[in-house]
């Protein structure tokens, strides 16, 4: 467990010495007893029954850094397919177009989940053995790091020299001083410090710091965890909705109200917030010159809402990244489209239609719409047109179409059936299509209406009036009670990789021996180790850290520059107070 | 708010003068391969350099510090040879540590890392040229990313041209810093020549004009979401040149070929591009993932969901993973070195997918004029 779990530095292999509890460069049977240690005490091999013993086995394998790389691969891997094949809680006509062209690999694609990749059961284990992996590698790493906390740093090892850095310097103080002094500093920059024992030999001092850089890591693979719990939070408790509203409409939050309804895994209808939406104004706006001629510009859905029934109504811009948040349910623009108004009075002259109903854009560039329009009140027969809607209606070579999405010049192109709309079959039809197998056309070629223009029908059904239009709105109506936890264990997750990436662990030692006979004066050895160095710089405040304890902020200055007129004035020039370097790889005799 | 048709042709201007003198900055780069100092010969120069440096710095802090340790040391007529110290076993072990420890007192003072830029200075015409102008081109680069935000009044970050402009004016910046502080002019070639073949495609294939944006992009979490992500790719981009050049030192090291081939005796050591790369890696990480939050809220504000897993999403999330997986597998023992690279440039290779995949979905944002 130990190797999976110490990743090692190539700059730090050379390292036991000093990070031996680390268990760097664990053997097999250091890492067996650690995992005997933190699981139950047991030895390694001696476990009460076999099937413990296996799923000992099984957890130290899954816990492995090893096996959370293959599955944080896989992963990976597994999400390729959800983004190349149609899925089901996107596109769903894709998916259907999907199996109407590959009629022999579609069924196989369906039984692997791949259309619907993300819930499939295959991807779902996955990452739930990579998040029991996380938490059996995070927690033992979190009750390690509170010990270590806990723990002063070891010994300082005997030849400093061997450490990755390591410099020494001259002061005119007794070992024991100029240890005392160094240690001084050390915890004036805040390392914890570890002194000799009493019945230990002295002139020593150990330092550590940079403790965040482990939790860092540990924050951010938790934060990941809190993501996920969020995720799963918003998927049994929220839910989703959509809503076509034309201009005029009111609709409220209710099951019966809204046209499509996904609800949580734990919603249920009376979960819906109550409140009241009355759709005032909708309207687009595009530009008009230039290169992005017909782009829209801005869209504005102008609403009233009430929160609850009674409560009194407010008014609102729902624009496209400005939802409207209702006690903590949303309300989403996501599309807009127009409604022609048509009256169609029978022969009689009595009104037996007046509405608007919404036509789906056919082209989303310039906005011609498709749409039905059904009369069942006419008699003898019902009534049921088939038409196009265009906003600046143009024609040429006799075809309608439209230049530009903005109404212009609205035009309709209705062609007229007569029969049995087939409403009270019994099955449900969409607002959208025509059901024509029970009736027959009447007018032998589309009819072209204005604004204010009527259409007279043959065989004295009455006419067809194109009033005018309105414009609709599809909103969506979501809540996501996970989605505040996750921005929150998101922004933590970022947090904590900093941490990691920017807190170096490292450990300084100070070693100071006798440098004359008297006792009076010694040579003091620094070693320093950076555990992680990840963004790197560990040398540059090592070689500032020696610079500062030589110069010694503490100690008595005047007793180091006293004896300038040294006999021996080579020792002048050699720079002996300086700090010297010692490289033990490239330059082992310097 | 129309377009300013005048910045836009000065923006249009300044990126084309950018890519001329990157070309040439490239040649420079190219070069110094071809005719400057070998590698080797340079790092020689170099430790002359560092020497000099020194004996500065070092005459200041005797000035500071002089005094009685100097005396201490040589006190006992330390003469010793280092070498010999470590080989000397027998004797007791404090006076081992102390005989090290005055060895190390009297050896040569310590090397300070010359400044990057004395570092160029010392490296030759044809690297001081290359620096020189790919700094002169980042400055027209990025005066031509500021005039086409200023054409178009927002970020100019909205369609595919506009973000391959931005990715590849931070990724010379990101290498210009990397090249001070890492002295790494050896990599001038390979990194420049990247920038320019991704500024001629923008310039070539994808250009688009300046526009206004569709009201889908109309977010300042957009903003938000597009800066980090173009940091950093264009961070990832670089740590990808890193990562081929590791992969290359590395086969050649792993064969004992040692440094003896021209393109090896100039690129930085095996070790050196691993950590650098690494070096970069974590720094584009923590700015990906904060650009993939950022761009959840956006999705969330604009959309209502935060997390859809359309395709822009999911590529996102797999390069953010297999980011991850590289990570890892520098910690994971027997897939550091050249697996864990190849993870790095899998990650870079779906980066470059998921961009050609954003282009597709700008022009798509249209589709939210149409019913969802
Ligand atoms: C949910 C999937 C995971 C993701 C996205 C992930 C991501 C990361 C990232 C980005 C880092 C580098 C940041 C840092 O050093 O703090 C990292 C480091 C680390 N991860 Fe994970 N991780 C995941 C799961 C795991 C699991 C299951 C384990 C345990 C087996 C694990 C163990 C570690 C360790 C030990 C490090 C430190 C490596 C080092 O010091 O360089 N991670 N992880």
């Amino acid at each position: 467990m130990t190797d999976i779990r110490a990743p090692q530095d190539a700059a730090e292999d050379e390292s036991q010495l000093a990070f031996p509890e680390d268990g760097r460069n664990a053997v097999q049977a250091s890492a067996a007893a650690a995992t005997a240690t933190a699981d139950d005490g047991d030895g390694a091999g001696a476990g009460p029954a076999a099937g413990w013993g296996w799923f000992r086995w099984a957890w130290r394998q899954l816990t492995s850094m090893r096996t959370a790389l293959v599955l944080l691969f896989l992963l990976a891997l597994g999400s390729v397919p959800g983004s190349i094949l149609p899925q089901q809680g996107q596109d769903p006509a894709a998916v259907q177009n999907y199996f109407n062209s590959h009629p022999a690999l579609a069924p196989w694609l369906n039984h692997l989940g791949l259309f619907n990749t993300f819930a499939a059961p295959w991807f779902a284990a996955i990452y739930l053995l990579l998040f029991a992996s996380l938490v059996g590698c995070v927690v033992p790493r979190t009750f390690r790091l509170a010990g270590q906390a806990r723990m002063p740093p070891p010994r300082a090892p005997r030849n400093l020299g061997r450490l990755p850095h390591s410099e020494s310097y001259a002061v005119a103080l007794p070992p024991v001083q100029a240890v005392a002094a160094a240690a001084a500093i050390l915890r004036g920059k805040r390392f914890r410090l570890r002194h000799p024992a009493a019945d230990e030999a002295g002139g020593w001092v150990s330092a550590e710091k940079g403790y965040l850089r482990e939790a860092g890591n540990l924050l951010f693979h938790l934060a990941l965890l809190g993501v996920l719990v969020s995720v799963a939070i918003g998927g049994l408790f929220g839910y989703k909705a959509d809503k076509l509203i034309v201009e005029g409409q009111t609709f409220s939050d209710t099951l019966t109200a809204l046209d499509e309804f996904h609800p949580g895994r734990l919603v249920t209808g009376s979960d819906l917030a109550p409140f009241q939406l009355t759709l005032k104004q909708f309207s687009a706006s595009y530009y008009t010159s230039g290169e992005s001629r017909g782009q829209p510009s801005s869209f504005d859905a102008r609403v009233s809402y009430s929160s609850s029934p009674g409560a009194p109504s407010r008014p609102y811009d729902i624009r496209i990244n400005q939802p409207l948040n209702v006690d903590s349910v949303k309300v989403y623009l996501i599309g807009h489209g127009y409604a022609p108004e048509f009256t169609v009075t029978d022969a009689a002259g009595k009104v037996v239609y007046d509405e608007a109903p919404p036509f789906i854009p056919a082209n989303t560039g310039t906005f011609l719409s498709d749409g039905v329009v059904k009369v069942p009140d006419a008699a003898p027969d019902q009534l049921g047109f088939i038409g196009v809607f265009v906003p600046t209606g143009v024609t040429a070579g006799g075809i309608l179409d439209s230049a530009f999405p903005a109404p212009y010049n609205p035009a309709v192109s209705l062609l007229g059936y007569a029969g049995d709309l087939g409403l009270n079959s019994g099955l449900a039809q969409s607002v959208f299509q025509l059901d024509t197998s029970a009736m027959t056309k009447i007018t032998s070629r589309p009819f072209l209406l204005q604004p204010g223009q009527s259409f007279t029908l043959p065989g004295g059904r009455g006419k067809i009036t194109f009033t005018g239009y309105k414009q609709w709105a599809s909103l969506a109506v979501t809540y996501d009670p996970g989605q505040v936890p996750a921005l929150i264990c998101g922004m933590l997750a970022i947090a904590g990789l900093l941490l990691s990436f920017l807190v170096r662990r490292r450990r300084v030692f100070v070693r100071a021996v006798p440098a004359a006979a008297d006792g009076e004066r010694s040579v003091v050895t620094v070693g320093g180790l950076a555990r992680t160095d990840a963004s790197g710089g560990f040398e540059d405040e090592f070689t500032e850290l020696v610079a500062q304890l030589s110069s010694g902020e503490a100690t008595p200055r005047s007793i180091i520059r006293a004896p300038r007129g040294a006999p021996d004035g080579k020792a002048t020039t050699s720079g002996a107070q300086q700090p010297a370097s010692h490289d033990s790889k490239t330059d082992p005799g310097a | 708010m129309s377009v300013n048709q005048s910045m836009a042709s000065l923006s249009g201007d300044f990126l084309i003068a950018a890519l001329m003198i990157y070309s040439a900055s490239v040649i420079a780069f190219a070069g110094d391969f071809a005719f400057g100092r070998p590698r080797r010969a340079a790092a020689k120069a170099g430790t002359g350099l560092t020497g000099t440096a020194l004996i500065d710095t070092g005459e200041e802090r005797e000035l500071a510090t002089v005094g009685a340790g100097a005396d201490a040391a040589s006190a006992d007529g330390v003469t010793v040879d280092g070498s010999a110290t470590p080989a000397d076993k027998a004797r007791s072990q404090a006076a081992e540590l102390a005989d090290a420890a005055r060895a190390k007192v009297v050896a040569s003072p310590p090397a300070p890392p010359a400044s990057g830029w004395q570092a160029i200075g010392q490296a030759g015409a044809w690297v001081r040229a290359g620096v020189v102008l790919s700094a002169l081109g980042a400055t027209a680069h990025l005066v031509a990313v500021v005039t086409r935000g200023l054409a178009v009044h927002r970020a100019p970050w909205g369609n595919m041209y506009e973000f391959v402009t931005a990715l590849t004016c931070v990724a010379t910046l990101f290498f210009l810093y990397v090249l001070i502080r890492y002295r790494a002019w050896a990599l001038g070639v390979f990194v420049m020549g990247a920038v320019v073949l991704a500024l001629g495609l923008a310039e070539t294939v994808i250009y688009t004009a300046a526009g206004p944006l569709v009201p889908a992009l109309q977010s300042y979490w957009l903003s938000i979401h597009v800066t980090a992500m173009t940091l950093a790719t264009g961070v990832f981009f670089v740590a990808a040149v890193l990562g081929a050049l590791y992969l290359i030192a590395e086969r050649y090291r792993a064969r004992g070929a040692g440094r003896g081939n021209g393109l090896i005796a100039r690129i930085p050591s095996a070790d050196q591009l691993d950590k650098l790369t690494y070096r970069t890696v974590i720094f584009g990480f923590p700015v990906w993932t904060f650009g993939v939050i950022a761009g959840a809220i956006w999705a969330d504000q604009a959309w209502g969901r935060y997390w859809g897993w359309d395709p822009v999403e999911t590529w996102a999330f797999i390069t953010w993973v297999l980011y991850a997986c590289y990570l890892h597998a520098r910690a994971t023992a027997g897939w550091r070195g050249r697996r864990a690279h190849y993870i790095q440039l899998i990650g870079f290779v779906s980066l470059v997918t998921n961009m050609l995949v954003v282009q597709v979905f700008i022009t798509g944002m249209h589709s939210y004029a149409g019913v969802s």
